[in-house]
């Protein structure tokens, strides 16, 4: 449609003349016939009648009320314009949810059951590394220990352990003694402890701990205090089946025993004392190796085991202990804040242009379309 | 907006009203050929212009530009439907009947020019619509039409030209 023509003089002078002659300025004698064309073309301008002309300055007057007063049907407005923005809102939206949600807590707990081959179902808790200064751990972790520790009343019930601390370089040596002095506070035994203080490593203490079961969720609370938790898991497997197990056996040999010793009073021949005495030994060995058997379940089920590591190399604020929410805490939890908005902006970012690109080309060419439409009406008259 | 402001923008609007009413709505009649739907088109162009007001940028033209593109759309949109529904014949408009005391020469003249007019097709006859009932410069033609003010003096140039042939023209 857009033609590249330039005027001539000739078309510039004429042109020039029909301005003159509109705006009442004289023309020159050779295009007087121009001059009249145009008067008698502006003379044929239709004129508004005195009716439509003082109601449509009514309305100007008035400024238009909201409602529109025209007879003409106006468009309905297109609401699905608004379809790309609703769509990067809702994009960033998702990008918000799966950004925050399983990253924006990352002292997760979480509770799985677990079966065991030989023994019920045990209950196994981990806790994931918490944010630095965040509290040790969760209060339903807590909670769900407790819920846990109701369940196994009357039964026999092996918990253990596993904490990771994290704490600064020169703090190692310091922490792995109030680890010890925690351990005795509770009664607890250090069954193992190793120290490594090697470079490499930033230095380790690891402790192998038994902690009577009553105290153990105590314990851990306290011992969670001392360092930055890094890794935290606990186990449950019920042993009752074997007790119980045990028990019984003993018991039986126990009867047997009794029943040879009154066998070996009514014995009259050596033959006979011989065997009888024989079957004895292996009745009091059995009783022995069960007896042994029942201690350790005992055991198990009184004293808990914890694998405690006390590791260094983290920064001062990771091995701050837990529990006090300090300024650094603050500082650090909004950089966390920044990090995970400045994320999700990226990624609603790397998502939404695309969109916002394809409605930005929608709009330019449904206006294109809209106009050639327009235009191909003006040739259809 | 503000009371002070708002009243500004009104007062603003109602002189390009005042300035413009009879010009555009000539445009729009030649346009499109009846009367009613002049009057229709004429009133949704002012009202839509007083709702875009506030996006009215004076470096992309005038005033007045802004407001016969405003005019032209919905002109041109009337036109689409009716091409829906049922064409409409044009009608001639009466055009200014000329004083007693007028010579009977100019009487003839001007009803061959309305006779022309009404037989050029539409563009032109929107071109001499624009340049002659609206008065719009050839800058101000060329904000309407989308196109340069070269190109727009040119169609113009041309549309006059073809006009004064068909006023020329035996009968």
């Amino acid at each position: 449609m857009r033609q590249r023509e330039r005027l001539t003089p000739v078309q510039m002078r004429e042109l020039e003349a029909v301005d003159r002659a509109l705006a009442g300025e004289p023309v020159d004698a050779d295009l007087r016939e121009l001059e009249d064309l145009a008067l008698d073309i502006r003379a044929n301008a239709p004129q508004m009648t005195p009716a439509f002309a003082a109601a449509l300055e009514h309305r100007v007057s008035e400024g238009f009320p909201t409602q529109p007063e025209s007879t003409i049907p106006r468009r309905r407005r297109r609401r699905w314009m608004l379809a790309p923005a609703a769509g990067m809102l809702a994009t960033v939206a998702v990008a918000l949810v799966a950004v925050v949600g399983p990253g924006g807590n990352d002292s997760a707990v979480s509770t799985t059951a677990v079966s065991s081959q030989a023994e019920p179902r045990a209950t196994v808790e981990s806790v994931a590394p918490a944010p630095t200064g965040a509290p040790a751990i969760a209060p339903q972790a807590l909670q769900s220990r407790s819920d846990s520790a109701d369940r196994t009343v009357g039964r026999k019930v092996e918990r253990n352990a596993v904490l990771v601390l994290a704490v600064p370089r020169a703090e190692v040596e310091s922490t792995a003694d109030a680890v010890i002095r925690t351990v005795d506070r509770f009664g607890g035994i250090v069954h193992s402890s190793s120290s490594d203080s090697s470079d490499a490593t930033g230095g380790e203490a690891t402790f192998d701990l038994r902690i009577a079961t009553g105290k153990l969720d105590e314990a851990l609370a306290a011992l969670s205090k001392l360092g930055h938790v890094a890794q935290r898991s606990q186990s449950l497997q019920d042993i009752t089946g074997s007790f119980t197990s045990a028990q019984d056996r003993l018991a039986g040999a126990r009867a047997e025993r009794r029943g040879l010793l009154r066998a070996l009073g009514r014995a009259t021949t050596p033959l006979q004392i011989e065997s009888l005495r024989s079957r004895l030994r292996l009745v009091r060995s059995t009783i022995a190796r069960l007896d042994g058997q029942l201690a350790s379940l005992r055991r198990r089920a009184d004293l808990s085991t914890v694998q405690l590591t006390v590791r260094g190399g983290g920064t001062r604020d990771e091995g701050a202990a837990g529990g006090d929410w300090t300024p650094a805490d603050a500082a650090h939890d909004a950089l966390r804040v920044l990090e995970v908005l400045a994320g999700v902006a990226l990624i609603g970012l790397a998502i939404a242009l695309p969109f916002a690109l394809l409605g930005v080309a929608l709009v330019l060419g449904v206006r294109l379309v809209r106009r050639r439409r327009r235009e191909g009406a003006l040739d259809a008259v | 907006m503000d009371a002070h402001h708002q009243n500004t923008s009104t007062l603003s609007f109602d002189a390009l009203f005042r300035e413009s009413g009879r010009d555009l709505y000539a445009y729009v009649r030649t346009l499109l050929g009846d009367d009613a739907s002049a009057e229709d088109v004429t009133a949704l162009a002012y009202e839509r212009a007083y709702r875009k007001r506030a996006s009215f940028d004076a470096g992309r033209g005038s005033q007045r530009g802004w407001l016969f593109g405003i005019a032209r759309n919905a002109a041109l949109d009337e036109l689409r439907r009716r091409k829906r529904s049922a064409p409409l014949v044009a009608d001639l408009p009466d055009g200014q009947v000329p004083a007693a005391a007028e010579e009977a020469e100019t009487a003839v003249r001007r009803t061959t020019v309305r006779i022309a007019l009404a037989a050029l097709p539409p563009r032109e006859r929107e071109l001499i619509a624009l340049k002659f009932h609206a008065g719009l410069s050839n800058v101000e033609l060329a904000t309407v039409l989308g196109t340069s003010e070269s190109n727009a003096g040119t169609r113009v140039h041309r549309a006059v030209m073809k006009l004064r042939e068909a006023c020329n023209a035996p009968a």
